[in-house]
């Protein structure tokens, strides 16, 4: 007997992106399959939050070149909801605020959105429930308005809760670990830990190496100036910490890229 | 649906209304003449910039029966169905067209001496208060179409609570209007005697219809002390053009706080007046309006400081969509003597379509030295970050739309203490919003 095992892919080729007329994303290659960690490394403005950005559609994004597949399916045409709905995930590295809509609104909203179809308020109760519990993340989150007053912590432990309670197959992490304390890092990274497994792909974008001393990364790649320079397993990881980006440049005879730190 | 008999708004129109005590005669008789002498306000006054009605066909009919009904289980189901989330409330009175058909009032409040009636009744029950009241804030010479209500208005709401007792449910009048062609006049006439509390919601609703008008006066009197809430839940239909005045005294440290929530109607103009006559009252006024299609909304608040020491906060937040209006313009006039004034008007409109023209013209007018004013007005359209964030949860863009002005309005109804009110005012806008989907 022959199973058939769907593995949910983004294959990412040589994809190139502008924003106000400015090359960004100069040539991605990059393949992540569900189940896997990737954990996505460069200096600011290298365009790592480009690629992000990219991948899940904000406006603003020119797509110049390339292609950006998700099962098959040529994504970049389509607006962020249907990537979503298809089962893709973006943590925000800025959350917004939504004044108004409570956290509990918003999530069942978008649960029944990406699911179909009506979700009863109990049933979607219970899975956020078993989510949070999962998590750690306290009745009163919920119950606040999205993101409004949230500390920075909190913000990010409300992305990653969006990620548990939508269960996507590919999610991207854009710098969920900028401008946490110690305390709040582990406890986000913690929550992403949780969700790492057979169901879920990760593209972790990080400029620290920090993040990855609680997720361990099948993949690291190596992002400088618009292009993915160099590509290991976690030991690379290890490497650049102590190297720094300037190591991995010379070592590589590359030049700093504009507005690259 | 009822046919009027004449459309008309002419003397003999005037003598067939059903009979009122000598003063209201004399009062429409008066009126009359004041509505034939008024001109159509004009766009180039100040006031009626934003609307123009020079084109409008006063050929309505003046009286449209409605009938009546011994209590509730009589009234048809689409009439209750349009008074809404109606849960508790201390008493209920329902106008169908030009007539009130029923009214009803927690017996026990009866006992305490609150009045809630048939404004023609308590015309005639209970002079001593009607008379000195009625079109003593809003006068009948101050526009054609106030005239004309004068002239014209049958039913209305009378409510009236003793010194000292306190209303602890809300009260509600729903005005519903299903004859096409015809002219109403809903009028409330609230009066709150000293440390007395009360909520009044108004309620007004209609199918669409190819034509009527709705000429409406709404007078408060916040006695000393006293604590009163004036909602009101605009939601005619189609067809419908709204003229609306709702003006109140607030007597001395009294505590008056409305929600205007405006979602119907064609043409809908709607002022907001609050006099502080007295030291140490306070007004809060808050607003909630959503247009779609051609709506026209037109809508202008006044924060009158007449006394020393009160305090006034206005929120309006308005949302617009297709190619809808809605123009805000709100006064803060503070007069001399009136120090130590804390005054404050905010207005905030979302623009969802491209096509849509919104407004806001906030005035401040101060005659004194020692007071705080502070105003703030708005209008654009959703941030694209608001919407980016949460369509990339898999929410559809004109979901998201609804979500984001949902929360919009939220933030209003968290300043409504009652229950029942938030309640109310939330079920409605959740229609609304679901309407458009």
């Amino acid at each position: 007997m022959t199973t058939a095992v769907t593995v949910a892919t983004l294959e990412i080729r040589d994809l190139h992106a502008e924003v106000e007329g400015k090359e960004i994303l100069k040539g991605i290659d990059l393949v992540v399959h569900q189940g896997e960690t990737h954990a996505l490394m460069g200096p600011n403005g290298s365009g790592k939050s480009t690629l992000a950005n990219v991948l899940m559609g904000r406006p603003g994004y020119t797509v110049t070149a390339g292609e950006g597949r998700f099962k098959g399916e040529d994504v970049l045409g389509l607006t962020a909801d249907e990537r979503a709905r298809r089962g893709l995930f973006l943590a925000m590295q800025y959350p917004v605020e939504v004044p108004g809509v409570s956290v509990v609104n918003f999530l069942r909203t978008a649960y029944q959105s990406v699911k179909g179809g009506d979700v009863s308020a109990l049933a979607f109760r219970k899975h956020m429930k078993e989510k949070m519990s999962l998590l750690g993340v306290e009745d009163s989150m919920v119950n606040r308005y999205l993101n409004q007053g949230f500390s920075g912590g909190e913000k990010k432990r409300n992305e990653i809760l969006q990620l548990a309670v939508l269960e996507p197959e590919i999610a991207i992490l854009d710098e969920t670990d900028s401008g946490l304390d110690i305390d709040s890092l582990k406890q986000v990274a913690t929550g992403v830990q949780q969700l790492i497994g057979p169901n879920l792909g990760v593209l972790l974008i990080t400029h620290y190496q920090r993040i990855l001393n609680y997720i361990t990364p099948d993949f690291v790649h190596v992002m400088m100036g618009g292009r993915i320079v160099k590509s290991g397993g976690k030991e690379l990881a290890m490497e650049l910490e102590e190297k720094g980006y300037e190591g991995i440049r010379s070592e590589l005879g590359l030049e700093k890229g504009a507005g690259e730190e | 649906m009822a046919r009027p008999a004449t459309s008309r708004l002419d003397e003999e129109a005037l003598a067939a209304l059903p009979p009122v005590p000598d003063f209201v005669t004399a009062l429409r008789k008066g009126a009359f003449e004041e509505f034939l002498a008024l001109p159509i306000p004009s766009q180039e006054t100040e006031e009626w910039r934003y609307t123009d009605l020079s084109d409008l066909d006063l050929s309505f009919a003046p009286f449209a029966p409605g009938g009546a009904a011994r209590n509730l289980d009589e009234v048809p189901g689409e009439i209750l169905e349009a008074a809404g989330v109606v849960g508790d409330r201390a008493g209920l009175q329902i106008q169908r067209n030009s007539e009130v058909m029923v009214t009803h009032l927690d017996p026990e409040l009866a006992a305490k001496g609150v009045i809630f009636t048939d404004l023609d009744r308590a015309a005639l029950e209970h002079p001593d208060l009607v008379e000195p009241n009625l079109h003593a804030l809003v006068p009948t010479s101050r526009t054609k179409f106030t005239a004309l209500h004068g002239a014209f208005r049958t039913g209305g709401t009378f409510l009236y609570v003793p010194p000292a007792v306190t209303v602890e449910l809300p009260l509600q009048t729903l005005t519903y209007l299903d004859a096409d062609g015809a002219a109403v006049f809903p009028h409330t006439l609230i009066v709150a005697g000293e440390d007395a509390e009360v909520t009044f919601i108004d309620r007004f609703a209609s199918p669409d219809l190819s034509r009527a008008l709705s000429d409406a006066i709404v007078e408060i009197y916040a006695g000393p002390a006293s604590r009163v809430r004036y909602v009101s839940i605009q939601e005619w239909g189609d067809g419908v053009v709204h003229l609306g005045i709702q003006r109140t005294r607030v007597g001395r440290d009294a505590d008056f706080r409305s929600l205007a929530v405006g979602f119907g109607a064609s043409l809908a103009r709607a002022e907001a007046e609050s006099v502080l006559a007295e030291p140490g009252g306070t007004s809060e006024m808050l607003g909630v309006f959503f247009a779609d299609g051609t709506q026209h909304f037109d809508h202008r608040s006044e924060q009158d400081h007449r006394a020393p020491s009160c305090t006034s906060d206005l929120l309006y937040k308005g949302a617009l969509r297709d190619r809808s209006r809605g123009v805000y313009s709100g006064w803060v006039h503070v007069r001399p003597g009136a120090q130590k004034t804390d005054a404050m008007q905010t207005s905030r409109t979302i623009l969802l379509s491209e096509g849509a023209f919104g407004r806001a013209i906030p005035n401040l007018e101060i005659e004194a030295n020692d007071v705080r004013c502070g105003h703030a007005a708005s209008v654009g359209p959703v941030e694209d970050e608001t919407l980016f964030y949460l369509m990339s949860r898999g929410i559809p863009r004109a979901e998201a739309e609804r979500l984001i002005v949902f929360g919009f309005f939220n933030e209003v109804l968290d300043r409504v203490r009652l229950q029942e009110v938030r309640e109310s005012v939330s079920a409605a806008i959740e229609a609304e919003l679901a309407r458009g989907a």
